[in-house]
């Protein structure tokens, strides 16, 4: 009985095999052909000479995104946006997170409840009334107003994300700060965070990320080419129906990179962040 | 049921899953320091308060205050930059006359079944694949993992491309290698449309789904496998059940989260069909976009996203339970 299951392993062995190179196939053709179209010239991109690589690889779809639409103010927008958000939510969410996991206070229960509903409503049910909330506040084409939207996804998750993670920091070491003189936020800063770096890590890589991603809500809130951020800008590449892929494509690889970058940086922390915690192991 | 433990009043022991028990150390209990005075306590009450700020004024005014006044909205003909009038459930009750609607509902249901289907059981073999011993398997499951990382619009956008009439990878790949001789409208095509926007719902949205499973499968006790063996069980019966019940857990609650996400993502729809054609791949969070900004009807396009809310609801109770109690493990 045992040599059947070492032999069926093998095949078993040789099936993942297989499976593996397609699914890499499968996973990996769409940024193949991104990039093979942001290297090609107009020539081999359409009509009947389009090519499947580029034959005469060129940068000239780079020089044209650069040279002649608002990329760069696009990409100002979005790292505004996006780290402007990151701050915010590391700094509510350390403070939350902090009064939820050490403090004690009537209603604690139902804030922490309260919190997993709100990061589970989604933004497609928001996106209506937010645009009005942002009118009246005159928010509209603005960047805080786009920083403030994101923050009703990002300051949940990371205030529930980091209240876990304190919770686990050992009571010990924060009494015996406090007992040497150590302010409640003392503690929070020297201890605790201090002990915390991968959860901080992982909201880090959440709030940017989500907040360089988004589209709804920046399609929604923002109509000026001033604030634009580069998910937006993107999707207008297209004029009257007519895509200019080569500068597109050229786009997509760019604005790719910094949350590509990022998942490779933490990917070691991030699937621990995945569902909010609830995935224990 | 929790029986706080004798000697020692801050642990509990509660009964666990099929008999088992477990003990935890009770979340009421005082975070710093024994009993104190009242006014130490009402100090920390202030504190807390105080810190909480920030995050209670995001969840009232960004996510409370916009929902209720999203109900409120759906009962008015609210338009785009005039007031709207109360008008009952006189919206709701156009949408069930009207066809469009009913379409986008079975739509929805569809895309929404099939798409979390499709992803699960991708996710699930390539979670199995990933587990397998072999060589450079971080650099494996780092680029399946890829799509992932890639915001959603692009993503869109690119398969736009790939699906392109004239001069898409597809339609090239194919005449190039004499497959087909006419070119495929992928995405205009009545029969191909919504199988096309799935495809490509299912390839951002599958490694989500790899990455929990594989967590979940590396959480296993290699022990549990050897016993198995031990006694004789084969591979397959392994897998059904030493890994399958060990995974019930995350496959519950990866599925949940998965279909909240997926039904009310209106990205893919928007940038590869915008719901066509002949609102073929219409679903309901388009059609309340293009509903309230298209069309600039603000309490019809409230409405049509609340009339999915309610099975998002029962998801939403029943995810907030789980995390809840998974917070308190």
């Amino acid at each position: 009985m045992v040599r059947t299951t070492s032999g069926s392993r093998r095949i078993l062995k040789w099936i993942g095999n297989g499976l593996l190179v397609v699914l890499l196939v499968w996973t990996l053709l769409p940024f193949y052909w991104m990039i093979a179209t942001s290297l090609k010239a107009d020539r081999e991109i359409y009509g009947f000479e389009a090519t499947l690589y580029p034959h005469r690889p060129t940068l000239a779809a780079y020089g044209r995104l650069f040279g002649t639409t608002p990329f760069m103010k696009y990409v100002r927008n979005s790292t505004i946006i996006a780290i402007g958000n990151t701050v915010l939510s590391l700094a509510f969410g350390c403070l939350g997170a902090y009064a939820l996991a050490r403090l004690r206070f009537p209603g604690r229960a139902l804030i922490a409840r309260g919190l997993v509903v709100t990061y589970l409503v989604p933004p497609a049910l928001l996106f209506i009334p937010l645009f009005a909330v942002m009118s009246v506040l005159r928010l509209i084409d603005t960047h805080q107003g786009l920083i403030l939207a994101y923050l009703s996804f990002s300051v949940p998750f990371s205030t529930w994300l980091l209240m876990g993670y304190f919770r686990s920091v050992p009571l010990e070491l924060e009494e015996a700060a406090l007992v040497d003189g150590c302010s409640r936020l003392g503690s929070l800063v020297r201890v605790i965070l201090p002990m915390s770096l991968p959860a901080l890590a992982v909201v880090t890589f959440f709030s940017f990320t989500q907040s360089w991603n988004e589209f709804l809500y920046a399609n929604v809130f923002v109509n000026s080419v001033e604030v634009r951020t580069i998910t937006m800008g993107l999707s207008l590449f297209v004029v009257e129906d007519v895509f200019f892929w080569g500068p597109m494509m050229a786009a997509s690889f760019l604005s790719t990179l910094p949350p590509l970058v990022m998942y490779l940086i933490f990917q070691r922390w991030v699937v621990k962040g995945l569902t909010l915690g609830a995935v224990k192991g | 049921m929790l029986v706080r433990r004798p000697d020692n009043p801050r642990v509990a022991i509660s009964a666990g899953p099929r008999g088992a028990f477990r003990e935890d150390v009770l979340v009421e209990a005082p975070a710093v320091g024994r009993p104190r005075p009242s006014a130490v306590r009402r100090q920390e009450s202030w504190l807390a308060w105080g810190l909480l700020t920030p995050t209670l004024l995001v969840i009232l005014f960004l996510v409370a205050y916009p929902f209720f006044s999203a109900i409120y909205l759906s009962l008015q003909d609210k338009m785009v930059g005039a007031p709207g009038r109360f008008v009952g459930v006189a919206n709701y009750l156009d949408l069930l006359r009207d066809e469009v609607f009913l379409r986008t509902a079975w739509n929805s249901v569809l895309y929404t079944a099939v798409a979390v289907g499709l992803k699960f059981v991708l996710g699930l073999t390539m979670a199995l694949i990933l587990d397998q011993p072999r060589r450079l398997n971080n650099v494996f499951r780092t680029l399946l993992f890829v799509p992932w990382a890639v915001p959603v619009v692009i993503v869109a956008l690119n398969w736009r491309w790939i699906f392109d009439d004239l001069s898409g990878f597809l339609n090239n790949f194919l005449i190039t290698f004499h497959v087909t001789s006419d070119i495929v409208s992928w995405l205009s095509d009545p029969r191909l449309a919504m199988a096309c926007v799935i495809a490509v719902v299912v390839w951002s949205g599958t490694p989500f789904y790899s990455m929990t499973f594989l967590a979940g499968l590396q959480a296993i006790p290699k022990e549990l496998y050897e016993a198995a063996e031990i006694d004789g069980a084969s591979t397959l019966q392994q897998f059904f059940f030493v890994t399958i019940p060990r995974l019930k857990t995350i496959f519950l609650t990866t599925v949940m989260l998965s279909t909240i996400w997926t039904a009310t993502n209106l990205q893919f729809v928007l940038i590869l069909t915008k719901g066509g054609p002949a609102s073929r791949t219409e679903i309901f969070p388009h059609l309340a976009y293009t509903t309230a900004l298209g069309a600039r009807r603000l309490g019809m396009g409230a409405a049509i996203s609340l009339v999915f809310f309610p099975v998002l609801v029962v998801l939403i109770v029943l995810l907030t339970r789980r995390m809840l109690r998974s917070a308190d493990e």
